[in-house]
């Protein structure tokens, strides 16, 4: 039977509540976009498997709830993530300014190698704009990040941007990757490697070590 | 797995739906909606025989105009055009039996599906019978003598039926209760006083947003700004709580008014869908003092406040019990490190307002209200052990996915036959003693390291 994927990974979302956390991610798996989108308390999930070079890759991603009170729960989930989307909303300043605490939330609780890329949400509604891209496009360049401006509402950059965190991540697991390609058919199974060691059996297939 | 029930739903409606087109079978079908009716027809033709017709649709319709057949489905009783070969006789009479056997089936679904109505229509006239003469005993016997009676085994049965809605916010204030002692009047005040806040915060916010006015305020604006959000993303589908819809303000009041009372605990996402909850069933200032004084429950302030540690404690009493009654179920979990905080949260924070179904989610409050926190786990491990044979077939993100966003079509009956199989004891212990041992653990292990908090 062939296998589902070659590689799986975690991404996360996170940002203020209201920026279109879900917006972006429904239309990234489900192509699909609701204006007013249920509030997500705790944490949501989706999957989808994309094809990058050649590599069928099987991203889970994580959806969590953004106000400032639930951080204490979500954050225990950032350890458990291979990429971050940090996410706030052109037409709110606020959402923009309060990247910076979700950026040291994530030098504080996620791993190390974690890949991360800022996106500034409702690219389309121009109008009420308040964060001009170029101070988006500065932020992440402090940060070292990339940058995309993406609207959930009308289909812009929000497959280019996800390709992106998704590549940034394969890059950062070169050395396993290539592993990968010589035994064809294990599975690298990312998320499951950096789980910290509580599972009770068969870890993952690959033998590499995370450290 | 969402898309593969309603999907499967579909399917199993689909036969039902296109029921009528069987009607028209030997006779001539009504001339404006006979091109429908032939692709219907035509469908379900295919469907049955398991073959595909060749003829291309736009000949058909050419056909139709030339000939005019008595119906589609009797063309296979017609013969062939001059241009082909004429059929033979077993060709002739095959046709014919096949004809007599569809129509024969057609009746035969006919049948069925008129008694399948006609029991849905005694089950339902059933059921309106017993939420009648069930409110009658509520209304007439158990409210009146309240205290005597809630807690009598008659009682208790007949709430674990579910309440009538009629008495169902009255049986849910006199339950849930009001230890605070708020007064209508008192949700008055501290209505205006958010009312006065509203104010004054968009005065402000024309001036100058960035400039920094005060954490206290900004968080002040924030929540109250967060509230606004929050209310057009309570049960959206409804469009009662949405801008303009007839609950709104309503429910913006009572939301604003709570944040007045315990800023302490301030507003809270999932609190909006509790709130929603309780307007649905009961007027303005009951809902609120309904609303602070269920808030005010342990397990509820446990999570608001988002006291981590607390919480852990619910989760681990939690899976004393999962293990217990879903051993299998628990050990898969495990195995992926599928933690309960990844399903319970949300669960928990909205009482299953936002996961459920409305008018479950209102079953599984009475009996909640009844039970008190203890129910909200034992529905958990109820919904857990209804979907155990489909969880363990899945790996963990479909198994997140999955309870993260429940199939729509789950009902009352097998969930609550589920719940009802939950033992709440463990090696004779029950929900309330085996999560006080767990505090208790937890504040020796305390005392003892002071870092050791997980």
């Amino acid at each position: 039977m062939a296998k589902q994927y070659d590689v799986l990974f975690r991404l996360l979302l996170i940002g203020d509540s209201g920026v279109g956390k879900t917006c972006l991610l429904c239309r990234f798996t489900d192509n699909e976009f609701h204006p007013s989108h249920i509030s997500t308390i705790g944490v949501d999930f989706k999957m989808k498997t994309i094809d990058v070079d050649g590599i069928k890759v099987r991203i889970q991603i994580w959806d969590t709830a953004g106000q400032e009170r639930y951080q204490t729960i979500t954050k225990q989930y950032y350890r458990r993530a291979q990429g971050i989307f940090l996410v706030y909303d052109i037409t709110s300043e606020r959402s923009y300014q309060h990247i910076m605490k979700w950026a040291s939330d994530v030098d504080e609780y996620a791993p190390d190698g974690v890949q991360k890329i800022l996106i500034g949400n409702k690219a389309d509604e121009e109008h009420k704009r308040q964060v001009g891209k170029h101070q988006g496009m500065k932020l992440a360049e402090e940060y070292g990040m990339d940058f995309y401006e993406t609207s959930a509402c009308t289909n812009y950059n929000i497959k280019e941007s996800f390709t992106r965190l998704t590549e940034l991540v394969l890059m950062a697991h070169r050395k396993e990757l290539d592993g990968l390609r010589l035994a064809s058919n294990d599975e690298l199974n990312l998320a499951e490697l950096e789980e910290d060691g509580r599972k009770a059996d068969g870890t993952a297939n690959s033998k590499s070590c995370w450290c | 797995s969402r898309n593969f029930f309603s999907k499967r739903s579909k399917d199993l409606k689909s036969p039902a739906a296109s029921a009528p087109g069987w009607k028209l079978f030997g006779k001539v079908p009504p001339r404006e909606n006979s091109q429908k009716d032939c692709k219907i027809i035509q469908q379900e033709y295919e469907a049955r025989t398991g073959r595909t017709c060749k003829v291309p649709t736009q000949s058909t319709r050419r056909k139709k105009y030339e000939i005019e057949p008595l119906s589609t489905t009797a063309l296979i009783l017609e013969d062939r055009p001059a241009n082909l070969p004429a059929k033979s006789v077993h060709e002739t009479l095959r046709h014919r039996q096949e004809y007599d056997e569809m129509v024969a089936e057609a009746k035969k679904r006919e049948v069925k599906e008129a008694q399948r109505r006609k029991k849905l229509m005694k089950e339902r006239f059933k059921q309106e019978e017993n939420i009648a003469s069930a409110m009658v005993i509520w209304n007439s016997e158990i409210l009146p003598n309240w205290d005597a009676m809630r807690n009598t085994r008659k009682v208790r049965d007949l709430w674990w039926q579910g309440l009538p809605p009629s008495v169902r916010g009255k049986v849910w204030s006199l339950a849930i209760g009001n230890e605070l002692n708020i007064t209508p009047e008192l949700y008055e005040i501290f209505l205006s006083r958010a009312k006065e806040r509203w104010k004054s915060f968009s005065e402000t916010t024309s001036e100058n947003e960035s400039e920094d006015a005060g954490v206290s305020l900004a968080d002040r604006e924030a929540s109250l700004e967060l509230i606004k959000l929050d209310i057009s993303r309570t049960f959206p589908s409804l469009y009662i709580f949405q801008k303009g819809g007839p609950y709104h303000d309503l429910l913006h009041s009572v939301l604003g008014a709570y944040t007045c009372y315990r800023p302490d605990v301030g507003y809270v996402q999932g609190m909006s869908f509790i709130a929603a909850v309780l307007i649905l069933n009961l007027e303005e200032a009951d809902a609120f003092i309904a609303f602070a004084n269920l808030l005010n429950k342990p397990c509820q302030l446990a999570f608001f406040r988002v006291d981590h540690s607390m919480m852990l404690k619910y989760f681990a009493a939690f899976e004393v019990f999962f293990e217990e009654n879903l051993p299998k179920l628990f050990l898969h979990f495990n195995s992926y490190s599928l933690t309960p905080d990844l399903y319970l949260i949300d669960w928990i924070f909205t009482l299953y307002s936002k996961s459920l179904p409305l008018d479950l989610a209102c079953r599984v409050w009475d009996v909640f209200c009844r039970d008190g926190e203890e129910f909200l786990f034992r529905t958990a491990l109820g919904i857990l052990r209804l979907y155990e044979d489909i969880l363990l077939q899945m790996d963990f993100i479909h198994i997140a996915q999955f309870l993260t966003k429940l199939p729509e079509d789950i009902t009352s009956e097998k969930l609550f036959s589920c719940i009802a199989a939950i033992q709440m004891q463990n090696s004779n212990k029950k929900w309330t003693q085996v999560f006080t041992s767990l505090m208790k653990d937890y504040k020796e292990g305390d005392k003892n390291s002071p870092a050791s908090k997980t």
